[in-house]
């Protein structure tokens, strides 16, 4: 059984690898692509402002990387064996890496390979702050402080200088006619460029001349405000996480999701948040289900054909075919709004004046407060009920059929014929033998548990996991719809796992081994 | 097989009830402490109170008032201060005697201009001409209005949830209105003639060639703290937060990058210089959220980033909760406070609160329910809701166009579309356009009734719009006669138009997906062009194909929209020919030598009026050209509960701080 569960285990790695991919290629290969509401700025910005921003923000996301390396840059983020220089945290928790490395310059290697800088431009570099102190750890943390802004600010001039470069280039390629040379997106293909000599003798090549000269000028800046914040980065001004197995390449530490580009938020922060009050909304509504569909499908299957039987299964259909859109709207549309009955919240999960409740109910002259509890599950009924009603029907027809196979069978039938009371012989006979397809039902509850319900949280204004997956989706926000993606996965594939385990101990006939 | 209840079985029962009763008692301790926590909130609140506003007690409020007139005065003249009337809580006012200026002391000022007599000009630079601002004041004083009450609680109900409260760093128009409750800027444009008032800023001089501006802060103007606005903190809120590289503000960092350096003259002037001289200098400058340096400096950059509402300012809310560890998260309802240090005039609600409600039918009823007090309703909510019986004893329905009104209309492609020109380069064929699509019938019967009808680029709230021009009539025979002029013909009798070389006039005209009004529009324009004799196809595509399109100029007619934010903004992107390169937002390539005269114009002109008769122009330029047709202003729509008074509809929206809550209904705005 161990060895099994190993072996399950094992498996996983590769299975959330290949799950995370195809989620990763979808959201690539979708319109717009990662990060396409980083780019909308229509009418409000220059042109050559917006591409300058869009370049800025691909820059800092890592966007304007190829795909598949994206990838594995979120791969190597989040495994816990890291690779290379361990990252260190700062005091209020955020992670603090060695800088990242600047690009080459774009053609550097074909176009502009000679290209020198003036002396101006050089006086210019030569003029640029020098490194601080790092004596003690005053200085380290002053200067690291320092030097990340200088390379922050030297970055971003880089990346303004080369889509600048871009443009010209692209704007010359347009000019001299080079096949190829430009993307549907207007912007300039290095590598068929790199195959063509630029003709100096081109009006618009002025202009790429000099835009590549402020390229390198930036560019040189740039890489040595990295330098000196690799240097004050080893200096180790913040401690570092993890735990090291081969010093200075390889090391353990806890996965990291990175921040959600679409709220600046930390991924973890955003379900943090959602998640508690989805798995609140389930914690409630399951066991609903459970208490209610079982011993129906139970009484259908001992009474069968009678009208119990019929009339259950009759109600458990119809509501499992409301669709939980019109339910939701009529539920607050007559039992929400006083017009009608009024009787519970529109929308959210606490009153207005919820944070100065006190937890429990209690009498104050002669009226009831409902305190912050009460208050709580009255929100949560509208929610809850609709969340509920669709759930019987599956789970009931299951229990029934699975009694009905079992009521009769032979065991069934000796037990009665030797006088195990009617009560004892489907309770602890059938029953216990119809449990094992409600063992499978039972275990994919919980990724559904984690997904939330879209619908039903966005028509009561309930901020939970299905709000959050879905605009993550809508925003093309890679790292939420990622870090989703494999949480989901990771609690399907251990309910499966958990599935399998309570199959071989509830029925003594499967065994794994 | 009995089952007996054994010694098991009771230790296990002993068990759950102590937890049981372990746990309740937790419960109502935590609840105890509950209870006096919150009486020992609710009386330092009512202490502040009293202490800065002077609350039902007429001594302390004397005594506040005195006090700061005193402080008034000793920062107006830090010499030579004399105080007349002694101890009395008579509200004389203190006579002052100028600085060593030359000029004669003024005995109690009683015009304007003998005011700006006395003013301190030291700050100023010498030989250009001083625009003194007014104190900012009510637009419509609530205290006037019958029914006036002070305190009570606002709710508006939103239809999405702001991502965050930290300025500059939220983008969302949500999270904006919060901000803008909370955060004051040095000037702002004024709620009924658009016109910009110093709001921060009592001065400033502006260069003639528009290279620089500079600014006088108000003396008592205070953050929500009390620490003084300062000309350092103007500064550091443009170097040290929005330029820093480091956070996450570069939407904000791009639109202010004409400001080229700020440098702070003395505690309470600074200047800004600019890196080009254009006509929204002045109010991008002076439209900044001036943020307290003393709050914001102790964070971190990625504190500050990875915040969600972390906002301090000086206007006439605050957040209740500075603390990093407590502020505002996206799930919760929004909360502001009346600061009461505002050094404005006083607030009459003592809190607002911003309320989501995702789904329309949840929070109209939400609305109904007394759950919230002003809700932005859908077009047929608002117009099935207003025509219920008693809906307007207890509510005001709101509508009307105001400077955040966009527009709504058809590009036609001026330009070529894939190296072909298609039938829209020809302005006589625009027009025809315009003139076969009926406009007011449009907004009747597919814009539910509302809306008005667009006639250009400007808002026509805005002193931009010219007034004398009038949108083009519905006149299809007038547009046959043009379709004939540009060669347009039915040749062959089958009903479709065609050119002299027999090519059928047919179009595609391409829209993003989306529901009802979408499909409206698409049938009726369709139906129009075909009685025109035009063949139209539509192309629905998704948004960020649509935007696609867009950018590579591939397509023969759009239908969208654009949202508007301020009464002026630069005609550059949409209009100049300049745009049309770089995938500027000239994507019809619209290239017209009068226009980009024209705008090049605007940009340079710093002249107020001189610069509206540009736009004017402009205007005419535009609407003679059509290179839209311009179909629908978008009007604000807003159900307010009756029992809310003073709610003005603005030529800039809404002014929350001018509200108040009455005990029962109160007089309609403009009866």
């Amino acid at each position: 059984m161990l060895s099994y569960i190993a072996r399950r285990l094992a498996m996983m790695l590769p299975t959330l690898v290949g799950i995370t991919l195809l989620v990763f290629l979808l959201i690539a290969l979708s319109p717009g692509g990662i990060g396409a509401s980083l780019r909308v700025s229509g009418g409000q910005m220059e042109a050559s402002k917006a591409a300058q921003l869009e370049a800025y923000l691909e820059d800092r996301y890592g966007l304007d990387d190829p795909v598949l390396m994206q990838y594995a840059r979120w791969l190597g983020r989040i495994s816990p064996v890291k690779f290379g220089a361990r990252d260190q945290v700062t005091p209020s928790g955020e992670l603090v890496r060695p800088p990242k490395d600047v690009k080459p310059l774009f053609l550097g290697d074909s176009w502009f390979s000679d290209l020198a800088l003036d002396d101006a431009a050089k006086a210019r570099l030569a003029a640029l702050p020098p490194p601080g102190p790092l004596l003690d750890e005053a200085q380290v943390l002053e200067e690291h402080k320092a030097a990340t802004r200088a390379y922050a600010a030297a970055r971003a001039s880089y990346v303004a200088a080369t889509r600048r470069l871009k443009d010209a280039v692209a704007t010359y390629a347009e000019e001299t006619g080079i096949a190829g040379a430009v993307d549907a997106d207007g912007k300039p293909v290095e590598g068929v460029l790199a195959r063509h000599d630029p003709v100096d003798a081109a009006p618009s090549w002025q202009p790429v001349q000099a835009a590549a000269l402020q390229a390198l000028e930036s560019l040189e800046a740039a890489e040595a405000a990295g330098a000196r914040l690799g240097r004050a980065f080893d200096a180790r001004p913040f401690p570092e996480v993890g735990v090291p197995i081969i010093p200075g390449s390889l090391s353990l530490a806890a996965p990291d999701f990175g921040v959600a580009f679409s709220r600046g938020r930390p991924v973890l922060d955003l379900i943090a948040t959602a998640l508690p009050v989805t798995i609140l909304l389930n914690v409630l509504a399951i066991p609903v289900i459970y208490l209610i569909a079982i011993p129906t499908g139970m009484l259908a299957a001992v009474r069968r054909g009678s009208w119990v039987d019929v009339g259950t299964g009759a109600l458990f259909v119809a509501l499992w075919s409301v669709p939980t859109v019109w339910a939701g709207v009529l539920a607050i549309g007559y039992l929400a709004n006083k017009q009608y009955l009024g009787l519970f919240p529109v929308s959210g999960l606490h009153d207005s004046g919820a944070d100065s409740m006190l937890y429990l109910p209690r009498v104050v002259d002669g009226t009831l407060e409902p305190g912050y509890l009460l208050d709580l599950l009255w929100h949560l009924a509208l929610p809850v009920a609709c969340l509920v009603y669709g759930g019987f029907a599956v789970l009931a027809k299951q229990t029934r059929a699975a009694m009905l196979d079992n009521l009769s069978a032979d065991y069934v039938r000796t037990a009665r014929a030797k006088g195990v009371p009617a009560r004892a012989v489907i309770l602890r006979h059938v029953f216990r033998n119809s449990l094992l397809p409600l063992i499978t039902m039972f275990v994919s509850v919980f990724p559904a548990m984690l997904a939330g319900s879209v619908v039903i949280e966005r028509i009561f204004s309930v901020p939970g996991m299905g709000s959050l997956i879905i605009e993550a989706i809508n925003l093309r926000d890679r790292e939420l719809i990622l870090a989703n993606t494999l949480m989901i996965a990771c609690v399907n594939l251990l309910a499966l796992l958990l599935a399998d385990i309570l199959y071989a101990l509830a029925d003594p006939r499967v065994s794994y081994d | 097989m009995q089952n007996r209840f054994g010694l098991k079985d009771f230790v296990l029962l002993v068990l759950l009830v102590v937890v049981a009763v372990s746990v309740w008692l937790g419960i109502s301790a935590g609840d105890r402490n509950l209870e006096v926590l919150l009486r020992i909130e609710k009386r330092l609140g009512d202490l502040e109170t009293s202490l800065f506003t002077g609350g039902d007690s007429a001594k302390t409020g004397d005594l506040a008032k005195e006090v700061a007139e005193l402080r008034t005065a000793i920062l107006q003249r830090p010499v030579n201060v004399i105080i007349q009337g002694g101890g009395t809580a008579s509200a004389a006012p203190a006579e002052v005697v100028p600085a060593g200026s030359g000029q004669a002391p003024t005995s109690t000022p009683s015009s304007p201009s003998a005011t700006t007599a006395s003013r301190d000009e030291s700050w100023a630079r010498p030989g250009v001409a001083i625009e003194w601002q007014e104190p900012w004041r009510f637009s419509s004083d609530p205290r006037e209005v019958p029914g006036f009450r002070v305190g009570g609680e606002f709710t508006e109900i939103f239809g999405a949830q702001p991502a965050k409260l930290t300025p500059y760093l939220s983008s969302d128009v949500y999270g904006r209105r919060v901000i803008d409750e909370v955060c004051d800027s040095l000037a702002a444009y004024d709620p009924a003639t658009l016109a910009i008032r110093g709001r921060l800023a009592s001065a400033w001089q502006q260069d003639p060639d528009g290279l620089w501006l500079r600014v006088r802060i108000r003396d008592d103007a205070v953050f929500s703290d009390g620490a003084p606005v300062t000309a350092e903190d103007v500064r550091w809120t443009l170097k040290d937060f929005v330029f820093n590289p480091q956070i996450e503000a570069e939407r904000s960092r791009s639109t202010l990058d004409m400001i080229e350096d700020v440098t702070v003259i003395d505690e309470k002037t600074v200047e800004f210089v600019f890196n080009q001289a254009l006509f929204t200098n002045l109010a991008y400058s002076l439209g900044i959220y001036v943020l307290p340096k003393h709050f914001y400096a102790q964070f971190e950059p990625s504190t500050i980033n990875q915040s969600t509402g972390l906002l301090m300012g000086s206007g006439g809310f605050k957040m209740p909760a500075l603390d990093p560890a407590r502020q505002w998260a996206p799930g919760e309802d929004v909360v502001i406070v009346r600061n009461d240090r505002f050094w404005g005039p006083r607030t009459p609600l003592e809190r607002l609160r911003y309320k989501t409600v995702t789904n329309d039918l949840a929070s109209l009823v939400a609305y109904r329910n007394g759950e919230g007090d002003m809700l932005t309703p859908t077009s047929p909510q608002f117009n099935q809701t207003r025509a219920e019986p008693d809906w307007e004893k207890n509510n005001w329905s709101l509508e009307w166009v105001n400077m955040r009104s966009g527009y709504s209309f058809i590009a036609w492609q001026c330009g070529p579309r894939n190296g072909r020109l298609t039938p829209f380069h020809d302005r006589r064929v625009r027009r025809g356009m315009t003139m076969i699509l009926d406009r007011e019938r449009m907004i009747r019967d597919i814009f539910d009734g509302i809306g008005i009808v667009s006639t250009g680029p400007n808002n026509p709230e805005s002193p931009t719009a010219n007034p004398a021009v009038e949108p083009w009539p519905y006149d299809p025979e007038q547009a046959r006669a043009l379709f004939a002029e540009a060669g347009w013909e039915d040749r062959n009798g089958d009903g479709v138009l065609e050119d002299a070389e027999g090519k059928e006039f047919q179009f595609e005209l391409t829209m993003a997906t989306g529901g009802e009004i979408v499909e409206r529009i698409t049938s009726y324009v369709k139906g129009q062009c075909t009685r025109a004799g035009i063949r139209c196809n539509i192309r629905l595509v998704d948004w960020s194909i649509y935007q696609d399109l867009l950018k590579r100029r591939d397509f023969d007619a759009v239908m969208m929209a654009w949202s508007a934010s301020s009464p002026e903004s630069d005609p550059k992107q949409i209009w100049h020919s300049s745009s049309i390169l770089d995938q500027g937002d000239n994507f019809i390539q619209w290239s017209n030598a009068d226009a980009d005269g024209l705008i090049d114009a605007i940009r340079r002109t710093l002249d107020v009026d001189e610069r509206m008769m540009i736009w004017h122009r402009f205007h005419e330029v535009v609407h003679e050209d059509q290179p839209y047709t311009f179909i629908r202003v978008s009007p604000w729509l807003r159900f307010v509960k009756g029992d809310i008074g003073n709610v003005e509809t603005y030529k800039v929206g809404l002014v929350p701080s001018e509200f108040f809550r009455g005990a029962g209904p109160v007089p309609k705005p403009g009866s």
